[in-house]
């Protein structure tokens, strides 16, 4: 088959940081490629390179023969790229058929659109893509899979010879989901080249002919797909085995010289007390409002509580608002990282060295310099400078930021409410040995967990919440998933 | 690769622009008109921009702290008359005017006291309390002037060296403070922090409410300083002396750089904001200039400064 389009060594960075490294990838007519590789391995990037959306620093893209250094994104439509996103690409307010001659309307005495034959032709163009939506209705009324549909009916009325599918299966149904996979088969017969991008290992082997693996930004491999099995793929994803998930070491004392004690708020929270010890990670689980966030937020003096008192070594320390939780030595970092951790606007600096700065009237700047660059390094946040803005960080590098804040304080007792959401999993392993650096230490760690591999690798006991009240504590070595899972559901 | 550094560093600080177009202005009119270089005139134009200077100081902690204060026009007028009538009942000059600070301090701290209680926008707040200090005002001073014109010029007309006007100095020296309070102290990371994301604030232990109840005491701070100069200067007072003043000051700090939506921002930038809208005024004279159509052209300027701005995000998100 012929080849009709090669990314070759491609190369770009944003502010200094390079995302892509002599990437490359070649795709041929009525051929899937099926692009893989965790958050922020470069995918996204690649696919805006090809569809003109960023210029490369350097490399060639050669389609259909001929090679440019850059494309526009008028250009990379016109020479056939199309790339199909979820909803942004239609006019919900404008019929089937308006939409997909938008921008190339059929006229009737070259003034008026002529609804009638776009209508007509619009039927014909979807019925012969074996779609079931009629060109007459509004867009709104689509599902997200007839939406999908009618991007792909526009991009190939338009001519386009290599589609861009990124995640096409993230918010559809089952159904709708198969109907895709065949609608794909239909296409590659049709000679259109393919660049699928997905998480799902069933839909990658389903459409897949060859698979392209990027990590860090690097080219891993380029496979046929009958050279690939589901555990090789995600052995080069990660650079290591799946199921060799993180394992901590046991540091706890045992010496339960954290007591919670009779914390309550209404429905959310019911008198839930429990022990931590020193060097021991208490795993919070259970299901999402289950009250385990509400727990935590309370313990750290963050929201109001009926009732609760909080000791360390048999002395209160019950704090009464954040400060002074900080003051006692605990440190939280929220499950919302841009929400309510991180001031997205501000540098790396001032987010690391905000809390640490509530300690004297006039700052020390060469000091707080010393402490951020010291952080920066000793947490490899992967930054240009420390006045970079914290909204520009990868979701990997914003959680070290934050944990570099708290660790900063040197407190005794760190929350974690869900420390690797939204991470991807290099920087989840590195924020699991920073976690077991604290207990090393012999630090109280309270972490809220929602993955289970984590909660039951990461945590010494397991302490389970349903509907607000604490139900169990077991320890982690003895959990299974399926035990824990009827735990939170409260079948046991 | 160096070329883009100097790009990026150009764009970077709303300052630099900002002196950059100052400079033109002033080589532009100075060609047109070479009176304008003059020092007396120079002077002028400090003279001119002492009180709303301090004003718009004073709005930089409130603004980068994602706060408004437009009552402060109402709150000068106020204490102008507050001042006034103490010194028009014999009391000493200085007492009268600490006392015209307290008030502008009050009046702040309740403007935020009430923002903060009613969990309402500070903007609508001090719009409504605006009619309540011009209303005090009006019924302390029964509507009448007050004039104490030759009990309390010295400030206004005292000039170091006999050539840089006193009340310049204390300006500047404001916008020295709230530059080292917004770069060196806690408070300036806080009033960074607080206007950035409130909630992240409160939880790295910044207590909101104590710190923004002090940041509004802080705009007072500097706002009753500048009706004390320009009771000064004007030698009497009403109760709209100090009228429109929140708008220009609101006008150099957007100016200078800061987002209306809070957390960034600088005390040189505004300056240069202050001094951009004092020099197209006096341009504007000196070119003789219909003073209707120079309203328009403050407007036209702040129009184009967020167009600047825009501009700087645009090249700097590349």
């Amino acid at each position: 088959m012929e080849q009709i389009l090669e990314l070759k060594e491609i190369n770009k960075s944003f502010a200094g940081i390079q995302v892509l490294h002599n990437v490359n990838l070649t795709l041929h007519a009525g051929e899937t490629v099926c692009l893989v590789g965790e958050n922020g391995a470069g995918k996204s990037t690649l696919i805006k390179i090809l569809s003109g959306a960023e210029k490369p620093d350097s490399g060639s893209i050669t389609l259909f023969g001929r090679t440019w250094s850059s494309l526009h994104p008028s250009q990379a439509m016109e020479l056939g790229v199309a790339t199909i996103y979820q909803d942004v690409d239609l006019v919900d307010t404008l019929s089937v058929a308006d939409n997909i001659f938008q921008g190339a309307e059929i006229r009737k005495n070259g003034i008026f659109i002529d609804r009638k034959k776009q209508e007509e032709k619009a039927g014909e163009i979807l019925h012969a893509l074996n779609m079931a939506i009629r060109p007459d209705v509004l867009v709104e009324t689509l599902s997200p899979g007839q939406k999908q549909n009618l991007q792909i009916a526009k991009a190939l009325h338009k001519k386009a010879k290599i589609l861009i599918m990124d995640e096409p299966t993230a918010s559809l149904g089952e159904d709708e989901t198969k109907a895709l996979m065949e609608l794909i088969d239909r296409l590659k017969h049709d000679g259109i080249g393919i660049i699928y991008i997905s998480h799902y290992m069933d839909e990658i082997f389903r459409v897949g002919d060859r698979v392209n693996v990027l990590k860090d930004g690097y080219s891993v491999s380029e496979r046929q797909i009958g050279e690939v099995t589901q555990e090789s793929l995600i052995r080069e994803m990660v650079g290591r085995d799946a199921s060799n998930y993180y394992r901590k070491g046991n540091f706890s004392t045992g010496d339960q010289a954290l007591e919670i004690r009779g914390y309550a708020r209404g429905n959310l929270v019911k008198n839930v007390s429990f022990t931590v010890s020193h060097g021991e990670v208490l795993g919070l689980g259970g299901l999402v409002g289950a009250g385990r966030t509400e727990l935590v937020r309370m313990l750290f003096g963050a929201d109001p509580k009926e009732s609760g008192q909080m000791f360390l070594n048999g002395k209160e320390i019950t704090p009464v608002d954040p400060k002074d939780a900080i003051k006692k030595g605990i440190c939280f970092v929220s499950e919302d990282r841009k929400g309510e951790a991180l001031f997205l606007d501000r540098s790396v600096k001032e987010n690391i060295s905000v809390a640490k700065n509530e300690g004297s009237f006039f700052l020390n700047l060469a000091k707080e310099k010393e402490l951020v660059d010291h952080s920066i390094e000793q947490l490899s946040i992967k930054v240009f400078s420390r006045e970079h803005d914290a909204g520009k960080l990868s979701g990997g590098n914003q959680q070290k930021v934050v944990i570099a804040r708290w660790l900063a304080m040197d407190g005794e007792i760190y929350i974690f409410d869900e420390p690797s959401k939204g991470v991807d999993v290099g920087a989840r392993e590195e924020i699991y040995r920073l976690m077991e650096e604290l207990v090393k230490r012999k630090k109280i760690v309270i972490m809220v967990s929602s993955t289970m591999p984590e909660l039951i690798s990461m945590s010494d006991r397991i302490a389970v919440m349903k509907d607000g009240a604490l139900s169990t504590v077991i320890p982690a070595d003895e959990a299974q998933e399926d035990e824990l899972l009827k735990w939170y559901m409260g079948i046991k | 690769m160096k070329n883009k550094n100097l790009k990026q560093s150009l764009f970077q600080s709303q300052w630099l622009m900002l002196l950059l177009i100052t400079i033109l202005i002033s080589v532009f009119t100075a060609i047109a008109n070479p009176r304008f270089l003059a020092i007396n005139n120079i002077m002028n134009i400090f003279e001119q921009i002492a009180v709303s200077g301090l004003v718009a100081a004073g709005a930089t902690i409130l603004i980068i702290s994602g706060n408004f204060d437009i009552s402060v026009g109402a709150i000068i007028g106020l204490a102008c008359c507050t001042n006034a009538l103490l010194i028009n009942q014999g009391v000493n000059g200085f007492v009268a005017s600490v006392a015209a600070v307290a008030v502008c301090m009050v009046c702040g701290l309740l403007n935020g006291a009430l923002a903060i209680l009613f969990k309402a926008p500070s903007f609508i707040i001090t719009l409504a309390t605006t009619s309540v200090y011009k209303g005090i005002g009006l019924f302390a001073t029964k509507g009448v002037i007050q004039t104490v014109y030759g009990k309390f010029d010295t400030l206004a007309f005292t000039k170091i060296g006999g050539v840089i006007p006193l009340s310049f100095v204390i300006s500047l020296l404001g916008f020295v403070v709230v530059f080292i309070i917004l770069n060196y102290t806690q408070i300036g990371r806080r009033i960074y922090a607080i206007g950035s994301n409130e909630k992240s604030a409160f939880l790295s232990g910044v207590r909101i409410t104590e710190n923004k109840l002090l940041f509004f005491m802080l705009n007072g701070f500097f706002v009753g300083i500048a009706s004390v100069l320009l009771l000064s200067r004007v030698g009497s007072a009403l109760p709209s002396s100090g009228a429109g003043l929140e708008m220009t000051a609101i006008g150099a700090v957007v100016i200078g750089g800061a987002p209306i939506s809070g957390g960034q921002g600088s005390a040189v930038g505004t300056f240069f904001g202050v001094l951009l809208l004092g020099l197209i005024s006096n341009v504007l004279n000196i070119l003789g200039v219909n003073p209707y159509l120079q309203e328009i052209a403050s407007g036209v300027i702040i129009i184009l400064s967020l167009g600047i701005s825009a501009l700087r995000f645009k090249v700097l998100s590349r």
